[in-house]
């Protein structure tokens, strides 16, 4: 090869036509050329690639339609029938009877004389509604706090403290004050649940930090010079959002459960929701014919949470990068 | 080793204070104090200065304020030779307003003003309340003159963590009349009529007649010496302690013949063992007169069931075991079988427990044992004879610890069995079956034993779900009862035996790791 230049050399245009001078660009000189690889959609194209993930979303958007959309159609008023002592405790044929048949008796009439199927939508409604707000707080709040604490050895010996303490402050108490301090309604629950709960994600998002902070690849990177906030953001982040996604499954049928379960103890909202529908409902659990009215609002529940637990892991199995081979 | 553990229980220690401290804040200083008297049915006959002045001397004893009446102000100064007698008596009946108050008693009141000023009490003066035109008083309407003081948070954790333990001792009754104070041994416990050979040690101006004595229940020997105190109950169990709550025997009396001090030989379910010092008590009662010879006179009872406790930690313990022994190997064989049906099966009940409601599967176990004919609800008479009463509880509570065994047993063994270290044993040459037991099994267990002494402990605690749906009288319900019946002493209690126990198997479990896996160690320097 005499001359490198004739290599380049293209027909009627001259060398200075053909090239420019690029001056040196530190920045640029870092990046690896790789394979064209977009984040989010290799997530959908996993997600998508399991066939049982498309009936589970199908399901999902079911649920979501009956909780935010049905309530909002219907007319739902709790005391409509309350005056009327043949239209109470009826069964789904006789309501239907009744009333004529439409949707909102196929699951017969409650103690109040109130359709069992608008009252479980809209308790839905409200707990569905009281999870998301708190499971959005909470992680928002605990993600941040977490990345921090993970990092930072002096906060960690505080906050350990804080989680021992704060962990054995039972959470009934906190809630039974704020509720005597404020009222039982639903942003005072949001409050409580919020109050503590945050602290509980930011220790997991920090334990997960730890371990992925020591690791061989962002000790290379802070030898060679990169500042905390990037690891953080640029090596860490991307690989808690399987984790970040596969919490957010878990902590929101487990706030669900939470507001079931503080509403069969009283402490519950003012609201009707799906846990004050089951504890009000638990004496007709063992009347023969009113059972319809209690396992129904267990039945939505369970179903609303199983299938935002499932869709919630599955999404996260997708995010995790080692599936997307 | 032991300089950690010695700093993580000290930690621990203070971790427990802190809760406590906060607690206390939580129901001392938010809460309002007029709750605690929502669910007391005399306060509610009370009306006008009465209800006033019962509401302060609660408030006393439950450990809010400092409580003086200027009748005990009276009192006090006679007691100090201050004043005389007659110069009492004379001071004493204040006016239905302040202009009515005689010369003396105005003198009075103005120390009495002064005293309180000094030790920094509020001084409340109540007028009569007279109804009606011949001016009689209201009911509970008389006058009233008081003076109350807020204790401090700092003066309340001291009283409460001084006075926690109690070690009993001759100088326990403040009573004057106890007589000789002393203690005595004998060989043969009067309770058993003086014949028969037991030893007991007795006291005279301790809280207790017997401090020490055997019987023939477990653990054979037992003691009065030392008591937990942990907290007064104001309307869970009035008056008692929320220990003596946990730990008492609950149900039916169980009676037998008794000797009692006096030799009256009589069927009762009193236990003598159990007699604490009430003064004046023999003096005042015929019944007393008949059965006993000094003060000592209140005494409990034999009862024939378990206390909460013992209920709780019955069912909770069978369960954990039930849930180790099931659970373990049910966790192996899934993860040898992944992906195929097994795993299947098992991985839907994990997500079924994981994401239903407690609550909702509780109802669904209890329906379907229903219709299989098992009892649903819980009965202390019964329990001797219907053992069946125990399946259901049990079986709810150790279904769930399943799933969450199965679920990180089955995760840690997966992990284990795609590690390097594995694979190369493999392509060493070792077989399937010892590769699984020498080594994926012991590294996946790690993590599970030390999860054995929170489950052990945890038993003791109660399930408030299970014990409520099948109406277990169990701890479960007791934090949650006291909460809504705002019961604060109960609630301190309470909250101070679940830190402890939680802290404990904190420390235990890492314990536990430590002894099983020798390269887990708390005391090496972290790299």
């Amino acid at each position: 090869m005499e001359n490198k230049n004739e290599l380049f050399a293209i027909e009627g245009y001259t060398n200075e036509e053909l090239f420019s001078r690029m001056d040196h660009n530190d920045l640029e000189s870092e990046k690896i050329t790789a394979p064209r690889y977009s984040y989010w959609k290799s997530v959908f194209r996993v997600f998508f690639h399991k066939k049982i993930n498309i009936f589970i979303l199908f399901v999902l958007a079911l649920v979501l339609i009956f909780t935010y959309v049905y309530p909002a159609l219907v007319d739902y008023n709790p005391n409509a029938n309350l005056m009327d002592s043949t239209s109470k405790h009826l069964s789904p044929s006789d309501a239907m009877a009744k009333f004529g048949s439409s949707l909102s008796w196929v699951l017969g009439s409650g103690a109040s004389g109130q359709p069992t199927f608008d009252a479980i939508w809209n308790g839905a409604r409200i707990s569905l509604s009281l999870a998301l707000v708190c499971a959005l707080i909470n992680i928002t709040i605990g993600v941040l706090l977490g990345a921090v604490w993970g990092f930072s050895k002096k906060l960690d010996l505080i906050m350990n403290e804080v989680v021992n303490i704060v962990g054995n402050v039972p959470t009934e108490l906190l809630i039974a004050v704020l509720v005597l301090i404020l009222s039982p309604g639903f942003w005072t629950m949001v409050l409580a649940i919020t109050a503590t709960g945050w602290l509980f994600i930011a220790y997991f998002i920090r334990t997960q930090v730890i371990i992925i902070r020591d690791r061989e690849y962002n000790l290379a990177s802070r030898c060679l010079g990169t500042p905390i906030t990037r690891i953080a953001t640029k090596n860490i982040l991307p690989f808690m959002t399987s984790v970040i996604v596969t919490q957010v499954a878990i902590i929101i049928p487990s706030y669900i459960s939470y507001e079931v379960f503080l509403s069969y103890i009283g402490m519950g909202i003012s609201d009707m929701s799906l846990g004050r529908l089951i504890n009000a409902a638990q004496s007709s659990m063992l009347t023969p014919g009113w059972g319809i009215e209690f396992w129904s609002p267990v039945l939505v529940s369970a179903v609303l949470t199983v299938i935002l637990y499932v869709a919630g892991q599955n999404l996260g199995d997708a995010s995790d990068p080692r599936t997307h081979m | 080793m032991k300089k950690y553990l010695l700093r993580r229980i000290l930690h621990g220690l203070v971790s427990i204070f802190l809760v406590v401290a906060i607690v206390m804040i939580m129901i001392y200083s938010w809460l309002d104090r007029e709750v605690i008297f929502a669910s007391d049915p005399q306060f509610s006959k009370m009306s006008n200065n009465q209800q006033v002045v019962y509401k302060y001397r609660n408030w006393q004893n439950y450990g809010y304020v400092d409580f003086l009446q200027y009748s005990d102000y009276l009192q006090m100064l006679a007691n100090n030779g201050e004043i005389d007698e007659e110069t009492r008596k004379a001071a004493f009946s204040f006016g239905r307003k302040p202009e009515n108050d005689s010369e003396i008693v105005t003198e009075y009141i103005q120390k009495f003003e002064a005293y309180c000023k000094e030790n920094g009490y509020t001084v409340q003066r109540l007028n009569a309340i007279v109804a009606g035109a011949r001016k009689t008083l209201a009911p509970g309407g008389a006058q009233q003159l008081f003076a109350y003081r807020n204790r401090s948070l700092l003066q309340r954790l001291w009283t409460y963590f001084s006075g926690l333990v109690q070690i009993d001792n001759i100088h326990a009754v403040e009573d004057e009349e106890i007589g000789e104070r002393k203690l005595t041994f004998t060989w043969y416990d009067p309770v058993y009529g003086g014949k028969k050979f037991s030893p007991a040690v007795m006291g005279n101006g301790t809280k207790h007649k017997y401090l020490l004595y055997c019987d023939s229940s477990f653990p054979f020997i037992h003691q009065n010496m030392l008591s937990l105190s942990l907290g007064k109950s104001y309307s869970v169990n009035k008056d008692k302690d929320v220990f003596t709550t946990m730990t008492r025997s609950q149900g039916g009396y169980v009676p037998s013949l008794i000797t009692y001090p006096t030799g009256l030989v009589e069927n009762s379910a009193d236990d003598l063992h159990s007699a604490t010092y009430v003064a004046g008590s023999l003096g005042s009662s015929d019944v007393n007169q008949e059965r006993f010879t000094d003060n000592y006179t209140n005494v409990e009872t034999v009862r024939k069931n378990m206390s909460r406790m013992g209920y709780s930690f019955t069912i909770g313990i069978i369960a954990t075991l039930c849930a180790y022994l099931i659970a373990i190997p049910l966790g192996i064989w899934v993860s040898l079988r992944k992906d195929k049906l097994a795993d299947k099966i098992g991985t839907c009940y994990i997500v079924f427990i994981t994401a239903v409601p407690a609550l909702c599967y509780i109802l669904i176990f209890k329906a379907i044992g229903a219709l299989s004919g098992l009892p649903t609800i819980f009965d202390m008479e019964k329990e001797s004879t219907n053992k069946l009463m125990f399946v259901l509880p049990i079986v709810s509570l150790a279904l769930p610890q399943i799933a969450n065994l199965l679920r990180w047993l089955r995760r840690y063994m997966i992990d284990q069995m795609n590690s390097d270290y594995v694979k190369f044993a493999r392509s060493g040459g070792l077989s399937e079956g010892e590769i699984f037991s020498k080594h994926v099994l012991k590294n996946a267990i790690i993590p599970i034993v030390q999860g054995i002494p929170a489950s052990i402990l945890a038993a003791m605690v109660g399930a408030f779900m299970t014990e409520r749906v099948y109406t277990v009288p169990g701890m479960g319900g007791l934090l949650i009862n006291a909460i809504t019946a705002y019961d604060n002493g109960v609630i301190v209690g309470v909250t101070l035996f679940y830190a402890t126990i939680s802290v404990t198997s904190m420390i235990l479990g890492d314990v536990m790791m430590s002894l099983v896996d020798p390269r887990i160690n708390f005391t090496a320097k972290a790299r």
